[in-house]
């Protein structure tokens, strides 16, 4: 879901993307709420922290300010990287442990 | 490369025990997922609402997600956004009404409901408890939880000891909140990740009250098995029957108590002794703390004390310290009674001293720094 985020992100200045973008953000926070997985709480940190840029970039749009609105989607943009790149090394720690 | 692999397959191989804490919080976190499904349909409920006004009133955020949130929470103040008073609008506004009420209602119910589940509270409440005690050292650990184990409590509470309740029955939980007892873990004693979590590498001691013999030796082996030392830590039990008392404290208890036969010689006590209400039971009432103005103190005198030598009357207790010592053990066990002013304390002599506890303790400080002082 992180990666769908993100490739909504890049094409980011109309309205609508941007609520669309809201939106799924979100959804994955929801998702990610109890899972007890080895990584959980740095994900459920991540994803947080992208929806705390996105939400503010949404009222900021559209009250006026389309610049600022972008730059803290970069900032979200940045977080749903890193977001990705947890799960990724997630996978490969379960992997290691479900081996034994 | 084929060892270091070898040699990380070994370290992540390496299994640890779980520890209690541990497997509560994981509990705990697995409740949390309950809620996702309401959120969910919550979150999918608005994000169509809101996309699709701003669809018919042509890009309005701020007004399409307000339209959504006072149709689905039933509110309904009228049409707030673009385009909703057309055709187009009124039928999705009806569409978004008879999905998004029933959609709205059941998640926000469902998700109270979960909060007041009373599994996530009490998950959440012995999640802190264990902590608090993993702080916890010098405490006791009493198991199992009955009348006696009450009172033992509310004792050890008067003097300011702190203990740990182990009581799998989870009725008990009930009696532990009534008396306020701070902390408890409703769990069977006998497992050593339990006992673990009670804190007992730091604990003074464990009394041991589960109403069956089985069920007292199996903790006190799984007690020993972590504390080996009988000096370090002190564990008493309760027994049905003299021979199982016996067994017992072969097992490792300190001590074993037959509640029948204590309670008898108690009374005994009492029958001794009739016709001095206030001698009769004393040494009874000093003995099981029951005294509050005094306390018997032990203080024996360690090779190289700068005690040794000294008379009586030179370290003057009673009116330095105000406590007195009644009696001096001599190391052949012979009890001294008849101590003056000029007796000379010994090496590895006993001193029996009598005071009120406070004065006990400073004199304990006071007769210990001494000996610090001059040795180190």
């Amino acid at each position: 879901m992180a990666l769908t985020t993100n490739i909504s992100f890049i094409t980011s200045p109309n309205p609508y993307e941007l609520v669309i973008t809201v939106a799924t953000n979100l959804a994955a926070t929801i998702l990610k709420i109890g899972e007890g997985r080895v990584l959980s709480t740095e994900m459920l940190a991540s994803s947080l922290v992208a929806d705390l840029h996105l939400i503010p970039a949404l009222f900021l749009f559209f009250s006026g300010d389309p610049k600022e609105a972008i730059g803290l989607a970069q900032g979200a943009l940045a977080a749903n990287i890193i977001s990705v790149i947890i799960s990724i090394i997630e996978t490969i720690l379960s992997a290691f442990t479900e081996e034994e | 490369m084929p060892k270091l692999k070898a040699r990380i397959r070994r370290k992540l191989k390496k299994k640890r025990e779980p520890r209690l804490i541990e497997i509560y919080e994981t509990r705990f976190i697995e409740t949390l997922k309950e809620f996702r499904i309401p959120l969910m349909m919550l979150h999918t409920a608005i994000t169509v609402g809101t996309i699709g006004y701003m669809i018919i009133s042509g890009g309005d955020f701020i007004n399409s997600f307000y339209m959504t949130v006072i149709t689905i929470g039933t509110i309904g103040y009228g049409e707030v956004v673009g385009g909703s008073d057309t055709l187009i609008g009124r039928i999705f506004t009806s569409f978004l009404a008879l999905m998004g009420i029933g959609v709205f209602t059941t998640s926000v119910t469902v998700i109270v409901r979960i909060f007041f589940k009373e599994d996530i509270i009490n998950l959440y409440r012995a999640i802190k408890m264990l902590r608090e005690i993993e702080n916890l050292e010098g405490h006791y650990i009493i198991c199992g939880y009955d009348k006696t184990s009450a009172w033992l409590a509310s004792t050890l509470k008067k003097r300011k000891i702190e203990f740990v309740v182990v009581e799998s029955n989870p009725q008990a939980l009930k009696y532990l909140q009534e008396h306020n007892i701070k902390y408890f873990i409703t769990e069977e004693p006998y497992k050593r990740s339990v006992l673990l979590s009670a804190g007992i590498k730091n604990a003074r001691g464990m009394i041991v009250n589960l109403g069956e013999d089985t069920k007292n030796i199996a903790v006190i082996v799984t007690a020993r098995l972590i504390k080996p030392s009988r000096e370090d830590f002190y564990i008493y039990s309760f027994a049905s029957t003299d021979g199982t008392a016996e067994k017992l404290e072969e097992l490792g208890a300190n001590k074993a108590f037959i509640p029948s036969k204590l309670l008898a010689t108690r009374v005994a006590a009492y029958i001794f002794h009739t016709g001095s209400a206030f001698i009769s039971d004393l040494f009874d009432r000093i003995a099981f703390g029951e005294e509050t103005d005094i306390d018997i103190l032990e203080l024996h005198v360690e090779p190289g004390s700068p005690l040794i030598g000294k008379k009586l009357k030179d370290i003057d207790l009673r009116r330095a310290l105000k406590v007195t010592i009644i009696a001096i053990r001599k190391p052949d066990g012979y009890l001294d009674v008849t101590v003056s002013g000029e007796t000379v304390i010994e090496e590895e002599d006993t001193l029996i001293i009598f005071g009120q506890p406070r004065n006990l303790k400073k004199a304990q400080k006071i007769l210990l720094e001494e000996t610090y002082r001059i040795l180190g």
